[in-house]
């Protein structure tokens, strides 16, 4: 496998973080290499959030993603598509929630723009708006198809609480069968 | 040695390290990007019989850590940048008094409080003299995640052996990444612990202070019957203070000799493709510690493939520094290149001890990271 470079991004509180732990750790389970990176700004909550995720096969080194590298970036907040939308290569993916961020007509022309309403699907159908950021690892992973699926649920399972497990087994299907849905599109 | 695979990030990684490593007290005050070590070593301390305090603030955090090194345990304190300019007065104490501690900076931007939650590498001359007066600072450097944990067992193995402070210089990067690291079993860390010296003579006949000439004091643990005193003034064997011309002269002489003249013994470093290096045009010696020499080897891994010969030097041991091995590669080598997230702050003592004044550098002091591609410009740029 090549190396592979995502790129999450909201606001502080929102959760990014986790999708990229999950990632990471489900890459090295198979016997790859994975890191997560995040940044974010001294605004605890509400400032942009950024987080890189490489896999490869072999030994990574730098542990963010490179400008212009990157092949699949989600984006659940505006001023976090705006500020890191140009890290994404040209063609490359990404998945936008249609309620909180606005691509202009240059950008659709640039990159192949996916839109999933990720905060509505774990609100609405998931019924806890925590699970967003298993809704966005589904559609990053069907998407990408990164990660063997059952390693990657399992890591996910690993890493949040028993009593929402079924809540977010639930997160990952929905936000696998909106993402197979965009697709086919 | 026998190691185990962990995910995890440096910050948490240093607090286990700790803990693996004996460490059974911390006190802190929460600070970005460095606030995870306590998180963290708050959980693991209490299950391995030890405590954490959060204290009312940086100075306290520092005092409370040196206080628990004099009752003969293995302590810790973590901050940033701004908490070690708070603690560089106690840091000076524990110099002067000789008290083993370890403390891990995770540096952000500076100076002041610059930029909390930004990488940056602009503590490395504070870390070399951090308080006033004469002494010599330990300072060591991850440059990677399981450097996190190894750097942390190893810190506190040298500030028993030296008698004094050891600085860990992480980064913001190295802190919060995320991934996986292969460190050595507990087993392992627990085997390489030598214990303090003590004294264990006629408690009449206990003089802390009065060691042979380059040697570390002999500090027992307070409050088991080996009484001396306790200052920062300049004092005598038993630790009281004193003005006496050659005691002074002594005192502050064996400071500098008990480091200086064992350096070889904390110097570590990494050559990383270097092998192949023999003098011959083109080479390019890149010098980089810390998380900068994670691009700079990625930055190698693409010259290499374009028929650049490039090679890394990454000092691990930053204070003292690894003069002689410097000097062996600078010599050798007409292309030198520094990379740093600071301007100049390692560049200059690199200059020092290899007497050139040609070397080239990239630096950057905005908070962000120097990624592999702008290293591999600049070599190109200037060779």
């Amino acid at each position: 496998m090549a190396r592979t470079l995502m790129r999450f991004t909201g606001v502080g509180g929102q959760g990014v973080l986790l999708a990229g732990e999950i990632f990471a750790a489900a890459k090295i389970k198979l016997g790859g290499y994975g890191l997560k990176t995040a940044t974010y700004t001294s605004q605890v909550r509400g400032g942009p959030t950024v987080v890189d995720i490489t896999l490869d096969d072999e030994e990574i080194f730098y542990p963010y993603a490179n400008d212009g590298e990157i092949d699949f970036m989600l984006s659940v907040a505006q001023k976090s598509y705006d500020l890191f939308k140009d890290g994404v290569s040209e063609g490359g993916t990404i998945v936008i929630d249609p309620y909180l961020v606005k691509p202009t007509d240059e950008d659709r022309k640039k990159w192949r723009i996916i839109e999933i309403p990720i905060i509505k699907i774990a609100k609405e159908e998931v019924g806890n708006v925590i699970t967003q950021s298993v809704v966005a690892l589904a559609i990053a992973n069907t998407i990408m198809n990164a990660i063997d699926e059952e390693i990657l649920i399992e890591t996910m399972l690993s890493k949040v609480p028993p009593k929402v497990h079924e809540a977010n087994k639930l997160a990952y299907s929905l936000g696998k069968k909106y993402a197979l849905e965009a697709l086919s599109k | 040695m026998k190691t185990r695979e962990v995910i995890s990030t440096g910050n948490d990684l240093a607090a286990l390290a700790a803990v693996d490593a004996g460490c059974k007290f911390f006190g802190g005050y929460p600070i970005t990007p460095s606030s995870e070590v306590m998180h963290t070593i708050s959980d693991l301390l209490p299950q391995r019989g030890g405590y954490a305090i959060q204290m009312e603030d940086e100075i306290a955090g520092i005092c409370a850590t040196i206080g628990a090194a004099m009752s003969g345990v293995r302590a810790l304190t973590a901050t940033s940048g701004p908490g070690v300019s708070l603690k560089a007065e106690n840091l000076g104490l524990a110099q002067m008094a000789e008290v083993p501690m370890v403390l891990v900076n995770v540096m952000r931007g500076g100076p002041s409080t610059g930029l909390p939650t930004r990488v940056s590498q602009g503590d490395i001359r504070q870390a070399r003299n951090p308080s006033h007066g004469d002494y010599r600072s330990i300072t060591l450097c991850a440059g990677n995640l399981a450097e996190c944990y190894t750097e942390v067992v190893r810190a506190f193995n040298i500030a028993d052996r030296f008698m004094q402070p050891v600085i860990v210089l992480t980064d913001e990067t190295l802190g919060h990444m995320h991934g996986k690291a292969i460190i050595p079993t507990q087993e392992e860390v627990e085997k390489g612990v030598v214990p303090r010296k003590t004294f264990d003579g006629n408690p009449e006949e206990y003089r802390p202070y009065g060691v042979g000439e380059d040697e570390p004091a002999v500090l027992n643990p307070m409050f088991k019957g080996y009484r001396y005193h306790f200052t920062g003034l300049h004092h005598d064997a038993k630790g009281f203070p004193t003005e006496e011309i050659e005691t002074c002269r002594k005192l502050i002489q064996r400071l500098e000799d008990k480091v200086m003249n064992y350096a070889e013994e904390i110097e570590y470093n990494e050559e990383f493709m270097l092998d192949d290096f023999n003098g011959e045009e083109g080479e390019v010696l890149i010098i980089a510690y810390g998380s900068v020499s994670l691009a700079a080897k990625e930055a190698i891994r693409h010259l290499r493939k374009d028929g650049v010969k490039a090679g890394l030097f990454r000092p691990i041991t930053l204070w003292p520094s690894p003069a002689k091995r410097i000097r062996h590669f600078t010599d050798m080598v007409k292309n030198v290149l520094c990379v740093e997230l600071n301007i100049r702050q390692y560049t200059e003592e690199v200059e020092r001890v290899s007497g050139r004044l040609d070397l080239e550098g990239l630096y950057k002091v905005n908070g962000r990271p120097i990624s592999p591609f702008e290293i591999v410009e600049k070599v190109k740029e200037v060779f």
